[in-house]
């Protein structure tokens, strides 16, 4: 296939302005040159899709009940729709704000909803996963405080943990088990990720007696819709992902990190920021702000080396939240809380062990009866991803307002065999 | 102007309704929700207006300098959304995602044929993502040598991300001034360069769209002094086919898939990062890899020396299917890509040579500099503002900072010549009405809204809506 215009006679009239006599020729200076390319032959449209195609049928999709990071809620049809119009999906970071209002207008209304939906003042157009932003929050924490020492609660998402890690090894800074004058935050997760959900009010007292930030992570952040906001329990930063507003799982990304903070903390805040102003005769409209704090103005004294972010899936979010408004979002919550509930309850009458000594959401961890790996094959003979191995024989599941009450039964009909 | 927030209340039901309430302790349950439900055709008209309200490739020539924005395939679209890959966990085990498995596999092997490298990575989400592996890889490689390596090199012509990445990993930068022929100055270079140099960290082409001339002997300086060489490669679609950075010197090199392999900007990302290293870097980059044992792709988790993990899953893959069908769709004819981004260069930069002050006068790369100093200070936003008048995005403007007023324009190879002559005619309009009608130009762009406030959007921060009542 081939995306290229030009007829043969084009480009020999456009060689003889630059004055070139042959296209290698205007290549000459990119040295060395390669010997050989190794590729396969030039696909069509037609072949293209034949041959991806065979290689997504691979892949087994199957009825989900494993979230851990990655959650499988019901995707409205109007968003493929909004976020496929060319104007959005082309378009790119909106240095000319007057050529980009509609992107701009969008990432505010974003950012109005991560604000609303976490109890907290201010956030940015997001970053690239939750992962990394709860990276960024820590790298926040220890600008702020001049402070190097990170405290992670217990029930962080490994993964989390391990891309935290990573960040801290390369920025110098340490994860520790005390919370004291060296301690730049505090994290937790909640609903962690066994689905315990926290009263996070101890930890954030003990951070703020020590003059640390408390960082609050969340991994489904529908369930803001239904629990006391992180930012009314008085946390100072909140992180998270946001794939669950309407972002297939895609095996894993691209996905949509937020980053929320109170009034206090907006200039450290790492990446985009869209701010609301005024044109020459007085008209509304949208802006990037504060960009003393990015690479491309501050460079070594930046913020945050971040550039490129997630803005077309701060789109997928905003339309999501948008479609489902109050009552939908209630209703997702509330409906992924009660059949999580359900199954929850129907497994322990099939010889499960709870294992949750808090409440949950919609994940919970169960020890089961036979070896985890058995399970986990039966369910799948059923076309059930039946939740994550975390070991010990001990499942982490998930249920979604996509999980009907008849897979249930087919879920509990699978184990009992 | 309406917000999404200022819809009222409607009967819209988009999900079962679920009455029963949660069986929580009351200091955990969320008290209001100030939200309200928007009828579907409502929300319908409003996203669309908002996108009508924006330029894309789709609906503009979109020339902005250092971001190759060039066509996007549609095909690819569709591809990435195959129910096979959009409706696929990423906990689901390797033996069940052999598809999933074997596009990273296989854009990895197309990806070092192309650079030369020997190992990808694919996992960093963005260029910038990709920065910090680099130099966390330096890091981590140089401790293990024991040796104390504090500085890295940066020219003064490089993205801002270069020094910024450095600094968040406690590395001091040492930025090298740019020679008359706009080159990272090679005597100032020489006396930079020594034992206490981690990493020698260049864009090749640069950022004023030239190719180094003197990256044989800045190699070589940089290899005598043990410093590794990283090749920022957002300006690879130069070098397609062409150069492999791995044959310029260079032991590891990041690709941004949204630029070079067309996987489409999102107005502002998603991107995806690939990472390249020569093979005794191997062993640092992040788990897992991707292994091909018995004609099974399996995950492998069991590298002592890596640095990590810097995504939650596998990196961007829905970026990583559509850079995939890009390259299959080019495939060994992928040097055209190049050739012809070179040549619309080329040839955008002789029809405005004479029009503009042109800081370094050598053949382009894929994009070029101009300089609008002559028409005074402020000339180049005053242009750029005007350029959308005329129905086409502008350039990168104030970038790179070492020319004064510049305008940074990249055509990509996707644009017709047509295009590309219609554009060089509206630059040569603006520059008359600039001395004609100097006013019409300060009040550009004469649209609505027209040219937007920054200074008070930072003094006056209105950063969300906020409900009425609080």
């Amino acid at each position: 296939m081939n995306f290229i215009p030009h007829t043969k006679e084009d480009i020999s009239k456009m060689l003889s302005v630059v004055g070139c006599s042959t296209l290698d020729e205007l290549v000459s200076e990119f040295k060395p040159r390669l010997s050989e390319l190794k590729l396969d032959s030039p696909l069509s449209e037609m072949e293209l899709v034949s041959y991806i195609t065979s290689l997504s049928e691979k892949n087994s999709t199957m009825k989900y009940f494993a979230g851990g990071g990655s959650y499988d809620h019901y995707i409205p049809s109007v968003i493929n729709h909004l976020v496929s119009r060319g104007e959005f999906l082309t378009s790119y970071t909106p240095y000319q704000p007057e050529a980009s209002q509609g992107v701009l207008q969008v990432l505010y209304e974003f950012q109005s909803f991560i604000c609303l939906l976490t109890g907290m003042d201010v956030s940015n157009a997001s970053l690239y996963d939750g992962a990394s932003a709860l990276a960024e929050a820590a790298l926040l924490s220890s600008a702020h405080t001049k402070r190097k020492g990170v405290f992670v609660d217990d029930g962080l998402n490994p993964e989390y943990l391990k891309v935290l890690q990573t960040y801290c090894d390369g920025t110098e800074l340490t994860i520790t088990n005390t919370i004291d004058e060296n301690t730049a935050c505090v994290i937790s997760q909640t609903p962690d990720f066994y689905g315990n959900i926290k009263n996070p009010q101890g930890l954030i007292d003990k951070a703020h007696q020590n003059n640390a930030l408390f960082i609050n992570c969340i991994s489904d952040p529908t369930s803001l819709a239904i629990l006391k906001t992180p930012g009314e329990f008085g946390a100072d930063v909140v992180v998270g992902e946001g794939q669950a507003f309407g972002i297939p799982k895609s095996f894993g990304g691209p996905y949509l990190g937020f980053i929320a903070v109170k009034q206090f903390l907006t200039k450290k805040l790492p990446g985009r920021i869209v701010g609301m102003t005024t044109d020459n005769q007085g008209n509304e409209g949208f802006v990037l702000t504060l960009q003393a704090r990015e690479q491309f103005i501050r460079r070594e004294r930046a913020t945050s080396n971040i550039t490129t972010n997630q803005t077309l899936l701060a789109l997928t979010a905003t339309i999501y939240l948008a479609l489902l408004g109050k009552s939908g979002l209630q209703n997702v919550a509330r409906a992924s809380y009660h059949r999580a509930h359900l199954l929850h309850e129907k497994l322990r009458k099939n010889g499960f062990d709870a294992i949750n000594t808090n409440p949950f959401y919609n994940e919970f961890i169960v020890k089961s009866p036979k070896l985890s790996e058995k399970i986990i094959a039966d369910l799948m003979e059923c076309n059930i991803f039946g939740g994550i191995d975390v070991g010990d024989n001990k499942l982490l599941v998930c249920c979604t307002e996509k999980n009907s009450l008849q897979d249930i039964d087919s879920y509990i009909s699978a184990v009992s065999k | 102007m309406k917000l999404i927030f200022d819809y009222t209340q409607s009967n819209t039901k988009h999900t079962p309704s679920q009455e029963k309430d949660v069986d929580l302790p009351e200091d955990l349950k969320r008290r209001s929700l100030p939200l309200c439900d928007v009828n579907e055709i409502q929300i319908i008209r409003h996203y669309t207006e908002l996108s009508r309200k924006n330029y894309g490739i789709d609906t503009n020539f979109y020339p902005l300098g250092s971001c190759t924005m060039k066509y996007n395939p549609r095909v690819n679209e569709d591809l990435a959304k195959l129910p096979g890959f959009s409706d696929l966990h990423p906990h689901m085990p390797a033996s069940h995602a052999q598809g999933a498995l074997q596009v990273i596999w296989e854009l990895e092997e197309n990806l070092k044929e192309i650079t030369g490298m020997d190992a990808f990575s694919l996992q960093p989400s963005a260029g910038s993502q990709c920065e910090l592996l680099g130099v966390m890889i330096a890091k981590k490689y140089f401790a293990e040598k024991n040796q104390n390596r504090t500085k890295i090199i940066i020219p003064d012509s490089a993205h801002g991300t270069n020094p910024a990445t450095a600094a968040m990993c406690k590395f001091q930068t040492v930025t090298i001034p740019t020679d008359d022929r706009g080159n990272m100055d090679i005597n100032e270079f020489k006396k930079a360069i020594g034992p206490d140099v981690a990493v020698v960290m260049i864009t090749n082409p640069n950022t004023l769209g030239l190719y180094e001339e003197n990256l044989s002997k800045i190699k070589d300086l940089a290899k005598e002094n043990g410093a590794l060489m990283y090749c920022d490669g957002a300006n690879m679609n130069a070098l397609l086919g062409i150069s492999k950075p791995a044959d310029q010197g260079f032991d590891m090199m990041h690709l941004n898939l949204h630029k070079t392999f067309s996987t489409p900007h999102g107005g502002g990302g998603p991107g995806g990062g690939a990472f390249g290293v020569r093979s005794f870097l191997e062993d640092y980059l992040p788990v897992p890899r991707i292994k091909k044992e018995n004609e099974q792709f399996v995950f492998d988790y069991n590298k002592e020396k890596s640095v990590g993990k810097l995504h939650s899953f596998y990196g961007n893959f829905g970026i990583l299917v559509r850079a995939l069908s890009y390259l299959k769709s080019w495939g060994s004819d992928i040097q055209k890509v190049s050739q012809i981004a070179v040549l619309n260069a080329n040839y955008l930069f002789s029809l405005l040579k004479e029009d503009f002050d042109v800081p370094y006068d050598r053949r382009c790369a894929h994009e070029f500099v101009l300089s609008a100093k002559n028409f005074g200070e402020k000339s180049t936003i005053n242009i750029a503002k005007r350029i959308i008048d005329y129905g086409f995005h502008a350039p990168t403007i104030y970038f790179p900072l070492i020319v004064k007023e510049a305008l940074m324009i990249e055509p990509t190879e996707t644009e017709s010549k047509d295009t590309l002559d219609e554009f060089a005619k509206v630059l040569k309009t603006i520059i008359k009405e600039l001395r004609e009608d100097p006013e019409l130009i300060k009040n550009a762009p004469h649209t609505t809204p027209g040219r937007l406030d920054e200074v008070k959007a930072a003094r006056q921060l209105n950063l969300r809506w906020m409900p009425k009542e609080s």
